[in-house]
């Protein structure tokens, strides 16, 4: 009872970490020449010396652009309490102009302990937003813009962007815009007169170096000696780790899993599903474990799907192919439903099924998102609607094949194609 | 009958029932004076019994390992988790392994569905008063707890409300007052049908938001859970957005269902004698459950109809008799699995059965004589002409409905040549790509008034029915042109024939009929009209 405890306390803090992404990203702050310190000098340094500045941060989804901006700023408001406010907005939410000014006006309104009026009109929101800019730098105040999502905001007449880095302009302002985008092309989305007022900085985030993520793994998997955890499962718990982390099989797992994907979120994620994994009676880590999280993150919904199919859509699917491979250039359910007589005439014991059945069958595909309409005729009856696979043949093959309740004939009917191709 | 012979509560009273009455038949105490809710209320099952883990796998057969998973990912109490995506096509148990897998764990959640939640207005709203344990009553006007229209407002009024929820929690799970029915301080969102987004206007922002809620809120205490019936691959952004987790429900396998539509059998060795026939031929073309267990329904009724006393234990013998009784059913009920639509209810869908005895092999052609809705005679004319105008070429209407009548049909029979031969085919084709064709109203309303006046006269026959459409037929002004622009309109709205896109010429809107031709030459039969001699045949 007591093991099942401890070992139930150490999954809570392993996932603890792993979804705490400042924890995460804490382990890049050291070195000087990283993101996280080049951020929090330039920060830092219009901060000291009260001068306007804007940078973008630019890099793929997952490789932890706002949480090693978490961290400088949080770092900064300990060291310089009361110089800073930081005001943050995202483009899923705030991309509308009187949206994104009235979220700044009440982060304001609750920053410096005013009241806020709902009511205000976009453009006493505005006019309170540039007192309040030149208010702060009076004070030598920092104001520090955050824009997630930046690509969002840069949508049609940029007002906002516009205002505020005009705003920036007058010497006696003191603000800092900080945009995060995952299109590395967001300073090519800004009109001119904005691109003119915005300061080129730029700091690109990249996925991690295969050592880094050594490093990471051993950064969050490692239980803390320290804790109230027992000392003789720790070390147990962590040589263990260390012995997985030596072995040939898991380099090759995570090859597996960077080849596709080297973002540190998706890292995570695995490291996520491993440590769901954990047996709590035994209570360490296994390479199983691993493994099994791998295929939960590498999941390939389409051959699932085949993998389900009944067998006579199994039927439909393989006539659709065919129909394709007849390079027949738009076919419909009459056109399969032609395609399936001439099997069932032509090879002996196929299952006969109506025409009703049939649509049955064909409109669950549709379900499945194995096939899809390819006009947009939206009075038409689905039979004479044209339809397109929307997988691959090499996926059909696969799924032919793994699906356990197949039968010989339609995989002999998909290989007869695949001869005829090799020979032809 | 119906209620024992429904494996499972139906998919309906899952969901609506979801949150609040988790069991329709135990609990008949939603009285007159709701009481306040509480934090309580963000359990499900609040009343009930605990249930047990060995309860929580019975209780679901064929989804022990998908049960595993969920547990495993939502993990030990207090744990936070990364964003959960579980999918699996319809009618593979998802929401109601996720909802007795939350009854199982006692934890707090608030569970939304975006079909009923069919905006993202309506969305937020439903979540907030979940949260803010708000109920709408006449005495706050049915009114929400929060005013919320832009997702702006929702993240914070959310952040707000999952704070007080949390804090809320935490200090009754300190204090111990709550101990035993609300475990944890977790607050876990589960989103259902999130496929249903996709369509919603403003879905590029919407679900990339969804998505991303677990970054944007910064709460750890909360748990977002979506359930979809499409894999997320399906789900295009524009933006993008980082993969929550996902779990798969696969369909499930045959031994599955057979563990299904055993549950709560009075015979267990008959149904199960019943399964080994049915089970296999069904599983071939579905292995939805929704679509079996109606399919099923009947099919077992018609079983056990020879047997006098329905506990009785088959040995091989009588196996062999029922089977025998059966067989001759099992075709046409798979066929008719898609006939659940036709909204006959299952006891008139036994007495079809009953009268297509007769004719099993000819099923779906001549057995079935009579149409099952109701109209008029003037609107079963206009339903036959729009067929005859969608499918006839309208350069041929003048040799069908000439004096001559029906004598084009015998000459336009040619030889064929291997020519015409071929372009039969490609007409074929195209009647098979193309469906029904278009028509103008004018044509729709000239072929009516062909047919139904040659109809009327035709018991006199002195006239000529071209020269009476000439005429203006004033017998067929009355009694039949009333109202049959009217009667068009409403034939639209059946969706018996559809408006199609305006003709680029001419400018004027398009019909086109929908129905099949089986359909057609019933209500032709219907009026006694000699419908298939009007018809072009390639």
């Amino acid at each position: 009872m007591k093991i099942q405890r401890t070992v139930e306390e150490a999954i809570v803090l392993l996932r603890k970490r792993l979804c705490d992404p400042d924890f995460i990203f804490s382990l890049f702050s050291d070195s000087p020449d990283s993101n996280y310190s080049k951020l929090k000098f330039i920060v830092s340094s219009s901060v000291t010396e009260a001068c306007n500045n804007s940078i973008l941060l630019l890099g793929p989804r997952g490789c932890g652009k706002n949480a090693v901006l978490d961290l400088v700023l949080e770092d900064l408001l300990k060291e310089y309490p009361d110089m800073i406010s930081v005001i943050k907005l995202n483009g899923l939410l705030h991309c509308d102009d009187n949206c994104a000014l009235k979220e700044i006006a009440r982060q304001l309104c609750i920053e410096h302990e005013l009241m806020f009026s709902k009511m205000a009109s976009s453009d006493d929101n505005s006019q309170f937003m540039i007192a309040m800019l030149r208010e702060c730098g009076l004070a030598h105040k920092t104001v520090v813009f955050v824009l997630d999502e930046f690509d969002l905001f840069a949508q049609g007449k940029q007002r906002l962007l516009y205002s505020l880095l005009d705003a920036m302009q007058s010497v006696s302002s003191q603000a800092v815009v900080i945009g995060i985008s995952c299109r590395l092309d967001a300073d090519q989305l800004l009109e001119k007169r904005v691109r003119s007022r915005f300061s080129h900085r730029k700091l690109l985030f990249l996925p991690p170096q295969k050592d880094d993520l050594q490093r990471l793994l051993k950064h969050i998997l490692l239980l803390p000696t320290d804790s109230t955890l027992p000392h003789d499962y720790v070390t147990d718990f962590n040589s263990r780790i260390s012995n997985i982390i030596a072995d040939k099989k898991f380099n090759e797992i995570i090859d597996k899993l960077t080849d596709a994907d080297c973002t540190v979120s998706n890292f995570v994620r695995f490291l996520f599903s491993a440590v769901c994994c954990i047996d709590s009676k035994s209570g360490y880590m296994t390479l199983e474990n691993f493994k099994s999280a791998l295929s939960t993150v590498q999941r390939q919904p389409k051959l699932d799907c085949l993998k389900d199919c009944s067998i006579l859509e199994l039927y439909i699917m393989v006539c659709i192919r065919r129909l394709e491979f007849k390079e027949q250039e738009s076919y419909n359910f009459n056109s399969v439903m032609k395609e399936y007589k001439t099997i069932y005439d032509s090879v002996q014991n196929v299952d006969n099924y109506s025409r009703n059945v049939c649509l049955r069958a064909f409109e669950h595909l549709l379900d499945r998102q194995l096939i899809e309409f390819a006009d947009r005729g939206h009075n038409q009856c689905i039979e004479f609607r044209s339809v397109k696979l929307l997988i691959s043949p090499a996926e059909l093959h696969q799924g032919l094949k793994s699906n356990r309740s197949c039968p010989a004939i339609l995989q002999k009917l998909m290989n007869q194609e695949a001869k005829f191709v090799a020979n032809g | 009958m119906s209620k024992e012979e429904t494996p499972q509560v139906t998919r309906r009273t899952t969901r609506l029932s979801a949150t609040h009455t988790p069991n329709a038949i135990q609990s008949p105490t939603k009285s007159i004076n709701l009481p306040p809710l509480s934090l309580h209320n963000l359990v499900y099952g609040e009343q009930q019994e605990p249930l047990t883990f060995d309860d929580l796998i019975s209780s679901l057969p064929g989804r022990k390992n998908q049960i595993f998973d969920l547990l495993r990912l939502l993990g030990p109490v207090n744990s936070p988790m990364s964003p959960m995506f579980v999918y699996g096509s319809a009618s593979t148990g998802k929401t109601s392994t996720i909802l007795r897998v939350f009854r199982y764990l006692n934890r707090p959640f608030v569970y939304s569905s975006c079909r009923t939640c069919y905006n993202a207005r309506q969305l937020f709203d439903n979540i907030l008063n979940q949260l803010l344990l708000h109920r709408k009553s006449e005495n706050n006007g049915y009114s929400s707890a929060k005013k919320c229209e832009k997702p702006a407002d929702f993240v914070n009024l959310l952040k707000e409300a999952l704070v007080g929820v949390v804090d809320g929690l935490k200090r009754s799970s300190s204090s111990k007052k709550l101990n035993g029915c609300v475990n944890g301080s977790m607050v876990y969102l589960i989103f259902d049908s999130l496929e249903l987004v996709r369509d919603w206007d403003k879905s590029g922002t919407i679900l990339p938001l969804l998505f991303k809620l677990h970054d944007v809120l910064k709460v750890n205490d909360v748990g977002l859970i979506f359930i979809s019936s499409s894999s997320l691959d399906t789900y295009h952004s524009e933006t993008g957005f980082v993969d929550p987790i996902s779990v798969y429900f696969p369909d499930y396998t045959e031994e599955g269902l057979r563990q299904i539509f055993m549950r709560n059998q009075a015979n267990p060795k008959l149904r199960s004698a019943f399964l080994d026939v049915v089970l296999k031929p069904f599983c071939r073309v579905t292995r939805r459950l929704d679509e079996l267990s109606t399919a099923l329904s009947p099919l077992f009724k018609k079983y056990c109809e020879p047997l006098d006393d329905l506990n009785v234990i088959p040995d091989e013998e009588t196996k062999r008799k029922l089977f025998s009784c059966l067989q001759p059913h099992i075709g046409p009920a798979l066929n008719e699995i898609l006939g659940v639509t036709s909204q006959s209810s299952v006891e008139a869908g036994i007495k079809n059965n009953l009268k297509r005895k007769g004719g099993l092999k000819k099923f779906g052609n001549d057995s079935i004589d009579d149409i099952d809705f109701h109209m008029s005679t003037s609107a079963k004319y206009l339903l036959v002409s729009a067929f005859l105008a969608s499918r006839n070429p309208a350069t041929l209407d003048a040799s069908f409905f000439d004096s001559t009548g029906g004598s084009a049909n015998q000459k336009k029979r040619r030889k064929t040549s291997e020519k015409s031969k071929d372009l039969k085919e490609a007409s074929e084709q195209e009647l098979f790509m193309k469906g029904p064709g278009t028509f103008p109203l004018e044509r729709l309303l000239a072929i009516f008034q062909c047919i139904a006046s040659s109809d009327e006269y035709s018991l006199e026959n002195d006239e000529d029915p071209q020269e009476t459409t000439g005429l203006g037929g004033d017998f067929g002004e009355n009694n039949l042109m009333s109202d049959i622009l009217l009667q068009v309109s409403s034939l639209c709205n059946a969706n018996f024939i559809t408006k199609g896109g305006s003709c680029p010429l001419e400018g004027s809107t398009r019909y086109r009929s929908t129905i099949s031709e089986d359909l057609a030459l019933k209500v032709a039969r219907s009026l006694k009209f000699p419908l298939s001699k009007y018809l072009y045949r390639r």
